[in-house]
């Protein structure tokens, strides 16, 4: 077939399109995928005993406060990561900056307190729960992202990935504040961060095989 | 011609294009097609490939890829940039498929090359699409047929293939899905 048949062919399957759905479909299923996750955590897990009166207390509004600032702004990047020419890549740094928060959230609560507390505070009750938990919630919402990311036209598939694997951790981590017992600065700043990590090395390495287009 | 030159003629093309007018998108395909038919030989070329119709064969993918990806396009950003680094996804694509690693090809070209003569002059593509076809429907291809003979309308080549204009549409939509579907599932048996 000659290149000008082909431009026919597509001139005449020209039709409307609409360069927002993607955008659109992203917020949505980033919703829905957080709902959904939610659901599944107090069906599995139920909340923490107290959420009725812990939920205005800071540490579980600043769990859900990161997962929601780490998840938003990765889901902006993954979006625009979705759209060839433009470079996302340069903005991911910004990923770091609710990281660096509660991180030094963390230190000064460790150097306000004697050093014979630093273990109770960094390990709290139920650290390998959270570290389990977390990245298991977020394969639910990071098979949603995949799935839409095959919409998309990801020309860099392991950005991609890993934006879906920060944003689902993020997610997850907002799911499972409802649940989690611990309320430190240095547990969230530790397992909240390694399970983020994980996410996102996962997404990294395992989303580009399905991102071929 | 400027890049910024090339994008402020383009890019008003390209909108009234995505807002479904046919004539535009015509103009829109002929012209950027130039572009990335020089993009594509002269990147190939320094690869080591210098055979027109290798490149041929890269730019009708580029091109499918982006029919089907118009969504994609943010209509805050260039659309030079847009189609540039669709070219260069399946450029890389391409090198990497058939054997020869990318190192020959600088990692940070830019959309500029775009910019650079327009390459007119359209060699015959080898087989990849023609075999792309073959694996459509006979209806389809029956449709195409008739599109490749009767020139631009769609009402024409829908009478003449027996079937409604609305039926052709769809099926001339599904048939470029597939043609794209069948050289990308190609890529990953090599």
């Amino acid at each position: 077939m000659q290149t000008d048949d082909l431009i026919s062919l597509m001139s005449m399957d020209s039709r409307p399109v609409d360069t927002g759905w993607l955008r659109r479909t992203t917020w949505l299923s980033a919703f829905a995928a957080l709902a959904a996750t939610a659901g599944l955590v107090l069906l599995t897990l139920g909340t923490r005993p107290d959420l009725a009166s812990a939920w205005t207390t800071l540490p579980v509004i600043a769990k859900a406060a990161f997962g929601a600032s780490v998840a938003a702004i990765a889901l902006v990047l993954f979006q625009n990561s979705l759209r060839p020419g433009l470079k996302p890549a340069r903005r991911l740094p910004l990923v770091a900056l609710p990281l660096l928060a509660a991180a030094g959230w963390a230190l000064l609560t460790l150097a306000q307190a004697p050093a014979e507390q630093w273990h109770a505070l960094i390990f709290g009750r139920y650290w390998r729960a959270c570290l389990i938990a977390v990245p298991l919630y977020a394969l639910l919402p990071l098979v949603v992202l995949l799935l839409l990311a095959r919409r998309g036209a990801p020309v860099d598939s392991a950005l991609t990935g890993a934006c879906a694997g920060l944003a689902s951790a993020g997610l997850a981590t907002i799911a499972y504040s409802l649940h989690c017992p611990d309320d430190t600065a240095p547990f969230l700043a530790t397992w909240y961060t390694i399970a983020t990590a994980i996410m996102t090395a996962l997404g990294a390495l395992i989303l580009p095989r399905f991102l071929r287009w | 011609m400027s890049l910024q030159e090339l994008e402020t003629q383009l890019r008003p093309i390209f909108l009234a294009a995505l807002a479904g007018d046919a004539a535009a998108y015509r103009l829109f395909l002929d012209t950027i097609s130039l572009r990335l038919r020089g993009y594509l030989r002269q990147m190939l070329a320094r690869a080591g490939r210098t055979e027109a119709s290798e490149a041929e064969d890269v730019l009708q993918e580029t091109l499918l890829a982006l029919h089907l990806s118009r969504h994609t396009y943010d209509a805050a950003s260039p659309v030079t940039a847009w189609a540039h680094a669709i070219a260069r996804y399946k450029l890389v694509d391409h090198l990497r498929r058939s054997g020869r690693h990318v190192g020959a090809l600088p990692l940070e070209d830019e959309a500029h090359q775009l910019a650079g003569p327009p390459e007119s002059a359209a060699v015959d593509a080898r087989l990849d699409l023609a075999r792309a076809m073959e694996a459509l429907p006979e209806r389809t291809r029956r449709l195409i047929d008739q599109v490749k003979l009767q020139g631009t309308s769609v009402a024409d080549a829908a009478t003449a293939a027996g079937m409604t204009e609305t039926a052709a549409k769809v099926a001339i939509h599904r048939g470029l899905q597939a043609m794209a579907q069948f050289l990308s599932k190609r890529r990953k048996q090599p």
